[in-house]
C-alpha cells in the first residue's frame, strides 16, 4: 500500500478541561505525525490520579484517523462564530493535514441542543461529532492496547 | 499482567529533545532553553520549517501563550508497554490487536467475527459506530491471543471482500516511530523473531 505517497504530515490534539473544585481535570490526546497516540486523562475527583499512556500506532491506524478527519470537513470550518470557552470549561482541537494548521477552541458542548442554539450550528455540529467519533477510536485503541478503561 | 507493566520503559528521548529544539528556533522569542516547552502548535509548524507555507484557522492561534498547554503533553512520564526497540507490531497487554478498515456500513459484529474467527479465538472485537448516523465507523479492532492468529488474520484478509466490500487489515500498534520507507522492511523482519522467542524464565 503506497506508503511513502500518503506519508503528508498529519498532526491531531484534541483537549477538553477546565479548572474546578478538584484542580484541573482534563482528557487530552494527540497523534503525533511519526505515530505516537500519547493519552493523557487527570481527574482529580475521589483522588483518582492523572494516567498518561503513549504507544506507537501503524501506518494503518494514522491513515484511517486521517480519514475520519478528512470527510469530516473540519477543516473548512472556522471557531469564529463558536461559543467561546468559558468557567464550564474549554475544548481544543489541533490539526495539521496537507498545508492546512487549525487550532479552534470553544466551550464544552453539553448536547446537540447546545449546537442548534448557536451562531453557527453547523460547523459546531461538525466539530461535536468528529469529536465524538475520535475520542471513540482513541478510547478503543487504548483499552485495547492496556486494558485500562479509558474516561 | 503487573509483570509486563513493570517492564515499561521510556521512549526515546532524543526524538522529543529534537521537537523541542526545532520548536525554540522558529519561537524567536525563546533563545533560553530553559524558558519552557513550546506550546504544541509550534513544535509541529517549526518540524519542518513549513509555517510559512501553511494556512492557518483558528482561536489557538491568537490566545495568550498557555503554560499549562505546553507541560501536559510534553511530559516525559507517559507509561507505555515494554518495547524490544524493533520495529515490528508491538504486543497488547493481553494480545495482539488488528485494524480492519474499509468495513461497510451495515456490517454487524457477526459479520466480522465470522470472518475473523476461523483465524483463532477474537478475545474483544470493537466495530464502533459513526456518532452522526449510527452506521458503522468504517474500522474494526481485533484482539487476538497469539501473534501467529493476527498475522494470519492479516495474511487471508488484506484485500478480502466483507459485505461485498474491499477491507484492509494490518496490525494496531507499532514498537516504533514509522518514519521513512525502512520502516516496512522491519516490520517484517522485527516480527516473525520475537514472536518465536520465549520469555525468559528463572
Amino acid at each position: 500500500m503506497a506508503a511513502a505517497e500518503e506519508e503528508n504530515e498529519f498532526y491531531l490534539r484534541y483537549y477538553v478541561g477546565h479548572k474546578g473544585k478538584f484542580g484541573h481535570e482534563f482528557l487530552e490526546f494527540e497523534f503525533r505525525p511519526d505515530g505516537k497516540l500519547r493519552y493523557a486523562n487527570n481527574s482529580n475527583y475521589k483522588n483518582d490520579t492523572m494516567i498518561r499512556k503513549e504507544v506507537f500506532l501503524t501506518p494503518a491506524v494514522l491513515k484511517e484517523c486521517k480519514r475520519i478527519v478528512s470527510e469530516s470537513e473540519i477543516m473548512k470550518e472556522d471557531d469564529k462564530k463558536w461559543p467561546e470557552p468559558d468557567r464550564v470549561g474549554r475544548q481544543e482541537l489541533e490539526i495539521v493535514m496537507g498545508n492546512e494548521h487549525i487550532s479552534f477552541a470553544t466551550s464544552k458542548i453539553g448536547s446537540l441542543v447546545d449546537v442548534q442554539g448557536s451562531e453557527d450550528p453547523e460547523g459546531l455540529r461538525i466539530f461535536y461529532y468528529l469529536v465524538q467519533d475520535l475520542k471513540c477510536l482513541v478510547f478503543s485503541l487504548i483499552s485495547l492496547h492496556f486494558k485500562i478503561k479509558p474516561i | 499482567m503487573a509483570n509486563i507493566e513493570s517492564e515499561a520503559v521510556d521512549f526515546e528521548p532524543e526524538e522529543d529533545d529534537l521537537m523541542d529544539e526545532d520548536a525554540g528556533a522558529v519561537d524567536a522569542a525563546d533563545v533560553s532553553p530553559r524558558a519552557g516547552h513550546p506550546r504544541l502548535k509550534s513544535a509541529i509548524a517549526g518540524a519542518n520549517g513549513e509555517s510559512a507555507n501553511r494556512k492557518t484557522k483558528g482561536r489557538g492561534f491568537q490566545e495568550e501563550r498557555d503554560s499549562d498547554r505546553q507541560r501536559r503533553l510534553s511530559s516525559r512520564d507517559f507509561d507505555s508497554l515494554g518495547s524490544d526497540g524493533g520495529l515490528g507490531p508491538q504486543r497488547s497487554i493481553e494480545g495482539w490487536i488488528i485494524l480492519v478498515t474499509g468495513v461497510h456500513e451495515e456490517a454487524q459484529e457477526d459479520d466480522i467475527s465470522n470472518a475473523f474467527g476461523e483465524f483463532g479465538e477474537i478475545k474483544s472485537l470493537h466495530l464502533n459506530l459513526d456518532r452522526r448516523t449510527g452506521f458503522v465507523k468504517g474500522y474494526a479492532l481485533i484482539e487476538y491471543e497469539k501473534s501467529e492468529e493476527a498475522q494470519s488474520a492479516i495474511t487471508a484478509m488484506n484485500g478480502a471482500d466483507i459485505l461485498t466490500r474491499n477491507v484492509n487489515v494490518d496490525w494496531a500498534f507499532s514498537n516504533g516511530p514509522s518514519v521513512g520507507p525502512h520502516r516496512r522492511r522491519n516490520l517484517r523482519s522485527g516480527r516473525s523473531q520475537r514472536s518465536r522467542s520465549p520469555r525468559r524464565r528463572y
